[in-house]
């Protein structure tokens, strides 16, 4: 297998049906009147969002902009408005500093220099209004997720991956834009630098220390059982970064399960209590 | 036996864990095909209850023949239709022994079954941890003529179908439950397996989204010389009906003598090698 940029190619318009199909599928079994989803302006959930609004119509879904105001980026908000209309769902923006405030002040231990916890009360307070949207309104909450992000647990645990349904969280990053490209997102979100914006001025790959062309490569050859030699030889990068990436990804598992219980029973959650998804 | 059969390839999506929503599905299927002159209606792997079933299948699984069988039976007799449907069996023996089972009935009541000999047991499949593979291949003389019966992975496996052909069966029926990344593998392997035995290869696969998996449908008739005769939708539910003639068998056996230069010492040779694997 050559770890070549073309070898993430695959027949978009195949791609944009399946998801389309499955969305739709997914809201029509559940009985659910629709979508919401976290709106941010980035790639994902534009991406996303345009996806859900083609597949059960605009008037279905419901985009929800959650700015606040450390991380308050006009242009991002221009962009998530930009995409809703030209996919035609409909959008409410909830300026969520004042959540945020109540909890840091009512919080004994809050520390406010510690910034990775400080930013995923960001992602969870954001997962509260989607989860209380959707509970509402009847709807479904979809997540934007994308698989790079998922295998490295690039997000917060019970945060922005939370979701019912994750339309993209099979598709790399550089995949998604080719997607997004594909379906007509404008171009403007499709090249933007990805940012979770939990703390000002984070850049996903600043602070990941590799670009996503190359990051994408990495995580398809270990998906693919290549040994990390192989691809930092073929990718001419080094070894060690291989090596980062994969023991990234194999720890974070803990990230994308359900919590993990000891076995006392006879069937256990999260082991042997097996059942579809679906059922009628 | 007739000459010529028309098979209608009932391609449909399941209500997951719902046998009798999908026995009404079945029955209406078979009514429709039977008004397009279809003689054979087949129907996907597991279409009784649908594919992904998980622990559910202890409650699903039925004894053949069961209840169910008794229901398509009914159907087969009032249409005078072949049916060829799949379900979870249940072993009359024992209490949660099943297996991946493929059912023949047909106007004078039940034929015959079919026990899953391959189970995939890896990428997204699971069938291992709930079946217990079948040990025969199954061949059922009918005015149709002979039919051979096989499911889904045992196409990956040319000595499933090659058993059944040597048995007499100049149609083989595979229902299927396969996601849309292995349309490819399928594409190829229902030529080669009605090619490499010079008959007539019906295949049905599933449609609709189960658990996240999206079934390809793209069911085919496909000739002895690996010609599709007539192709259902990918994607969704398609009812096609095709005919095929048994006499068209033998212009490609002579033209290709598969079977008439088979050369069984192989196979012992095969069969050695294999376990040194």
């Amino acid at each position: 297998m050559k770890l070549e940029p073309t070898i993430l190619d695959l027949d978009w318009s195949e791609v944009e049906t399946k998801i389309k199909r499955f969305i739709k599928d997914y809201v029509e079994k559940s009985g659910a009147k629709g979508m919401v989803l976290g709106l941010s302006g980035g790639i994902d959930s534009c991406t996303a969002g345009a996806l859900s609004a083609l597949a059960i119509g605009g008037d279905k879904v419901f985009g929800l902009l959650l700015p606040e105001q450390e991380t308050y980026n006009a242009k991002d908000v221009e962009d998530a408005k930009l995409v809703a209309e030209k996919f035609g769902f409909k959008t409410e923006m909830i300026e969520v500093t004042s959540t945020l405030e109540a909890f840091y002040t009512s919080t004994p231990i809050f520390q406010p220099t510690d910034k990775i916890c400080k930013g995923n009360i960001k992602a969870r307070v954001r997962m509260i209004y989607i989860y209380y949207y959707a509970n509402r309104l009847s709807m479904l909450a979809c997540g934007s997720s994308d698989k790079s992000e998922t295998m490295i647990g690039y997000f917060t645990k019970w945060g922005d991956v939370a979701a019912d349904i994750s339309p993209l969280m099979d598709l790399y990053k550089m995949q998604v834009r080719k997607l997004a490209q594909h379906i007509g997102v404008p171009k403007e979100i499709v090249t933007k630098p990805a940012s979770p914006a939990l703390w000002p001025g984070q850049l996903a790959e600043e602070e990941l220390g590799i670009r996503y062309e190359i990051l994408d490569l990495i995580l398809y050859g270990l998906e693919h059982f290549m040994n990390t030699e192989e691809i930092a030889r073929q990718l001419s990068v080094k070894q060690e970064l291989v090596n980062k990436i994969k023991l990234r990804w194999l720890y974070m598992e803990h990230k994308r399960r359900m919590p993990l219980t000891t076995k006392i029973q006879y069937r256990t959650m999260g082991a042997d209590f097996r059942l579809p998804r679906t059922s009628h | 036996m007739k000459e010529k059969i028309k098979i209608a390839l009932a391609q449909i999506s399941c209500k997951q864990g719902n046998k009798t929503e999908n026995i009404k599905k079945i029955e209406s299927q078979v009514t429709k095909a039977k008004q397009q002159g279809a003689e054979l209606v087949v129907f996907p792997e597991l279409s009784l209850t649908g594919y992904t079933m998980r622990d559910q299948i202890y409650e699903l699984a039925e004894t053949i023949p069961g209840h169910s069988t008794t229901a398509l039976e009914k159907s087969a007799k009032k249409t005078g239709a072949y049916i060829v449907f799949g379900m979870p069996e249940l072993s009359e023996k024992t209490q949660a022994t099943v297996y991946n089972a493929a059912v023949l009935v047909g106007p004078d009541g039940f034929i015959g079954k079919y026990r899953k000999i391959y189970l995939p047991t890896h990428s997204v499949f699971e069938e291992k941890r709930y079946f217990r593979p079948g040990y025969q291949t199954a061949v059922f003389e009918t005015e149709l003529g002979k039919i051979g019966l096989i499911i889904c992975y045992d196409i990956f496996f040319p000595e499933v179908s090659r058993l059944t052909r040597l048995q007499g069966a100049q149609l083989i029926v595979c229902i299927s439950a396969s996601p849309a990344t292995r349309r490819t593998f399928f594409e190829t392997l229902t030529a080669a397996r009605a090619i490499e035995n010079t008959a007539f290869l019906a295949y049905v696969n599933l449609v609709g989204i189960e658990d996240g998996l999206q079934f390809w449908g793209g069911s085919r008739l496909v000739g002895p010389n690996g010609k599709t005769l007539v192709q259902a939708k990918y994607d969704e539910e398609d009812l096609v009906v095709g005919e095929i003639s048994y006499a068209d068998i033998r212009p490609t056996e002579t033209f290709v003598p598969i079977l008439k230069d088979l050369r069984p010492e192989l196979f012992d040779k095969l069969k050695e090698t294999a376990e040194k694997l």
